[in-house]
């Protein structure tokens, strides 16, 4: 039978109940959903269907090279690779009704790596090689598919993602556009002796805020912008003839044209900067400014920033938390990752705190007293979501016992102030009463570490809760050496103490993801929570406390989740591949959590932190299953590590 | 219209059709085979209503076992043209439309075409008796076929092979929810072939587990536990 007969003829067999109704049932999935009618008409005769009872193995390494193209049409399939550190076996992943395997060994004409174990009654449609390789010449949604396997389907949720986003705001641009392809003005330029009124006169003439000096080569060695204008008139500046280089900003910040727009926002909030750079192989290619980013993302991100840290009065701040609100609807709106959000969230925050801080000290007259101001758990991860309460502290320096006694006597007061006046702006006051106004978290350096070394030393589920809670912290106002100590001495502790890490990992175990052995995933039986799960407990928390151990257990300084794992990462301590997956999990569980907030918001409803997962589509479902079922892998390295 | 099956006197075949029937291959005998090595022909079949005497089979669907799988490329399902039907209850269970049916195979040529898919293969149903007696009948009438093929009854083996979880009623919809199988279409002929095949699968595997591999040995296996069955009802 020729090619096209053969096709002919799957299209009359279409109209069997059968193979219809086995077509419709793959038409829910990925790649099925895009491939032509004939073509699946063809696969679907071509398979034959196949039971596997529980614990059954399918497909086995010592089977040679795969014959056949899986396709779970009920039941759930296991693989299991032998365990890297001990006897025995690990599940590596799961599969489920309407996916497929194994699809690298197929492609690769080689045996599986991974015993794949039906892990309860199973069936199974088999597609013999020969006919995959014929539809993997003619259908090229299934050609894709097989080819970049999991990574497609990471693809069509940002696919998703991003046609939601541009549904919303009928947006062209996201805040990762390269800012090489950003569509800017050429850069106005001059050398370093040009007069200050002939390139101010170039500036007003390209109609431009800033102009960059270059050198001969068109590498930027300062920038001057209309702020320095003003700045130099105000000072006095009677010749107007100077070099400009008498009057620059030296050594402009600058980018490549690699970098995202969101870098280049985060740049101009950190920076207080108006005006970055793009510089490619030492020669300036553009400037983006803050304009250009307005106009770009209609996202007024810098200019909130700066209106915080300008805010005259309590009152203004207080009125400005509600276009935090507003920015971070947009720019998940805009298809900006969780990781993207829950740093400009802090970013942001961290400005108000200050800014709330320098008011409260205004306000309440400077004690003259120097002090940092300290932040603990998601603020000091810098993992804030808009969700957010108080966690924080105040260390200073202290002679002895009796000065810091002293010192405590005369902050405490204004500590408590600046509680009172974070929570008019929106910071919730802390239930267990964390927070730089308690005698207890107002210390010196060495009350501090005599306080860090009690809990390591002293492993009571109180001190372990402590722990999980201040050791994630940060200096958001003052000097930050007092507390870059106190941490180094705090890892060094940790690192001589194997007990108390043992007990850290216990407690990191104590949230077991909700992925089951049964179902697919383990959610509420009865109450107002019924069938949901909670994201952030039984999701996040493993990846916290994990990385959190692991970091304070091999002297990694970073405080934050993701960058945790990267220097873990780096330092060899988990796998490259492993730490990747744990990142992408964490990544997508946070970004579902958002998602779910803003649309809490939206409704008017309180927020909360569990999900039906029925409620996702297919798609994003299967994603949070294999997110969670991570968060139970890096659980269980952890039990190995430390003998549970 | 026709009416041959309606005469009673003899079918009436043409030279071609008598042909046909004369080159159909004899039932086989169950034997010590292992189950993977035996095809299997699972059979479902609508019909107009639950006498067997006097209603008619509307619809054929079936399914093949072999090597232990459902091939899904060898499938058989035909409707047959039969005289309107009184608008029924079965109607409604069966779901033909009177339409599908008067647009439906010739009967003679529909229940050839069908003994030359089974071939000599032994066959399976739930419920078989019914099927077989149904089918039988309609061979007598309409071919003159005298019909010898085994059935197994899948509604047997499912409690004699799972006694601990055997559902209330012991009924298609039952085991199939017992199972968690879907059904396309309950009450279409090749879709409940289909899922009685999968029960079959199920079957198949557990029996293997008891040390069963053949049909002989199953067909033992079920007389012995009908025999207990019984004596346990006395």
């Amino acid at each position: 039978m020729s090619k096209n007969d053969a096709f002919a003829e799957a299209g009359k067999t279409a109209v069997l109940q059968n193979i219809h109704g086995t077509m419709e049932f793959l038409r829910k999935y990925p790649p099925f959903i895009q491939m032509e009618n004939a073509h699946l008409a063809y696969l679907v005769e071509h398979c034959q269907l196949r039971f596997y009872a529980a614990g059954d193995s399918i497909l086995k390494p010592e089977d040679g090279p795969v014959e056949h193209f899986f396709i779970v049409k009920q039941g759930r399939v296991h693989g299991e690779r032998p365990h890297s550190a001990r006897r025995g076996t690990e599940t590596t992943f799961e599969i489920t009704a309407g996916e497929c395997f194994p699809l690298a060994a197929l492609i690769g004409e080689r045996a599986t790596r991974t015993e794949h174990l039906a892990a309860e009654d199973t069936f199974c449609l088999l597609l013999g090689k020969e006919a995959f390789v014929r539809l993997f010449a003619l259908s090229s949604p299934l050609r894709d598919f097989a080819l970049r396997g999991v990574s497609s389907l990471l693809d069509q949720v940002n696919q998703q993602a991003q046609l939601r986003a541009a549904e919303t705001l009928g947006a062209e641009y996201s805040l990762d556009t390269r800012l090489g392809e950003l569509t800017l003005q050429t850069p106005v330029s001059c050398a370093p002796a040009m007069p200050l009124n002939e390139a101010v006169r170039l500036m007003h003439e390209q109609h431009v805020g800033s102009i960059v000096i270059v050198d001969p080569s068109d590498q930027p060695v300062g920038i001057f912008t209309l702020r320095d204008l003003r700045r130099v008139i105000a000072e006095g500046c009677s010749d107007l003839s100077r070099p400009i280089e008498q009057l620059m900003t030296q050594k402009p910040f600058h980018l490549p044209p690699e970098a995202s727009a969101f870098d280049a926002a985060i740049a101009m909030t950190e920076r207080h900067i108006a005006h970055v750079c793009v510089v490619e192989k030492k020669r300036l290619r553009a400037v983006v400014s803050e304009r250009d980013l307005f106009s770009l993302q209609r996202v007024d991100l810098v200019h909130l920033a700066s209106t915080i840290r300008h805010a005259p009065r309590l009152e203004s701040l207080t009125a400005l938390r509600s276009d935090i609100g507003l920015l971070v609807d947009r720019m998940l709106a805009h298809g900006a990752s969780s990781t993207q959000i829950t740093h400009i969230v802090t970013l942001l925050n961290d400005h108000t705190v200050c800014r709330v801080i320098e008011l409260t000290l205004e306000d309440m007259g400077n004690p003259g007293i120097p002090f940092s101001w300290l932040c603990f758990g998601s603020e000091g991860r810098r993992e804030q979501t808009l969700h957010t309460d108080q966690d924080n502290g105040i260390l200073f320096e202290a002679a002895d016992d009796a000065e810091a006694a002293a010192i405590r006597q005369r902050l405490l007061p204004l500590a408590a102030q600046i509680n009172q006046h974070l929570a008019q702006c929106g910071f919730t006051l802390c239930k267990g009463n964390i927070m730089a106004g308690n005698p207890e978290l107002c210390l010196s350096r060495s009350e501090w570490s005599r306080r860090f070394a009690s809990f390591v030393r002293e492993a009571t589920p109180a001190n372990l809760l402590g722990s999980s809670i201040y050791f994630d912290l940060r200096v958001v106002w003052g000097d930050e050496q007092g507390c870059a100590q106190l941490r180094s001495q705090l890892l060094e502790q940790i690192a001589d103490n194997t007990l108390f890490q043992r007990m850290l990992a216990e407690n990191a175990l104590r949230h077991r993801p909700p992925v089951g052995r049964f179902r697919d995933f383990v959610v509420a039986r009865k109450g107002a929570q019924k069938d949901t799960l909670d994201l952030k407990v039984e999701g996040l928390t493993p990846f916290v406390d994990g990385a959190r151990l692991l970091a304070l257990a091999h002297g990694v300084e970073a405080s934050n989740t993701l960058e945790r794992l990267r220097a873990l990462m780096e330092a060899g301590v988990i796998e490259t591949q492993d730490g990747a997956a744990y990142e992408e999990a964490y990544h997508f569980i946070q970004q579902t959590r958002m998602q779910q907030h803003q649309q809490q918001a939206r409704l008017g409803q309180p927020y909360s932190n569990r999900v039906d997962p029925d409620s996702l589509n297919h798609l994003d479902r299967r994603i949070l299953r294999e997110s969670f079922r991570q968060a139970q892998r890096l659980q269980s390295s952890l039990a190995l590590r430390y003998q549970l | 219209m026709n009416l041959a099956w309606f005469r009673g006197k003899g079918p009436q075949l043409d030279e071609h059709q008598r042909e046909r029937l004369g080159r159909l291959l004899a039932a086989e005998v169950p034997d010590d085979r292992p189950l993977g090595q035996q095809r299997l022909v699972v059979l479902d079949l609508e019909t107009s209503g639950l006498n067997m005497r006097r209603d008619l089979v509307l619809s054929i669907g079936a399914v093949v076992i072999r090597d232990d799988a459902i091939d899904l490329g060898e499938q058989f399902e035909v409707t047959l043209l039969r005289p309107v039907q009184p608008v029924s209850e079965s109607v409604l269970i069966h779901g033909i439309a009177p339409s599908a049916l008067a647009a439906g195979c010739d009967p003679a040529q529909a229940l050839l075409d069908f003994m030359e898919f089974l071939g000599p293969s032994p066959l399976l149903a739930f419920h078989a008796g019914f099927d077989q007696r149904m089918l039988a009948r309609a061979l007598k009438q309409t071919l003159g076929y005298r019909l010898q093929h085994r059935f197994l009854d899948v509604a047997e083996m499912a409690p004699m092979l799972f006694p601990d979880s055997k559902p209330r009623h012991g009924g298609l919809d039952d085991w199939t929810e017992h199972f968690h199988l879907q059904v396309h279409q309950r009450h279409h002929a090749s879709a409940d072939a289909l899922v009685t095949a999968e029960l079959a699968l199920i079957l198949f595997s557990h029996a293997r587990r008891q040390g069963i591999d053949s049909l002989a040995a199953l067909d033992s296996r079920l007389e012995h536990w009908r025999r207990r069955q019984n004596a346990q009802m006395l």
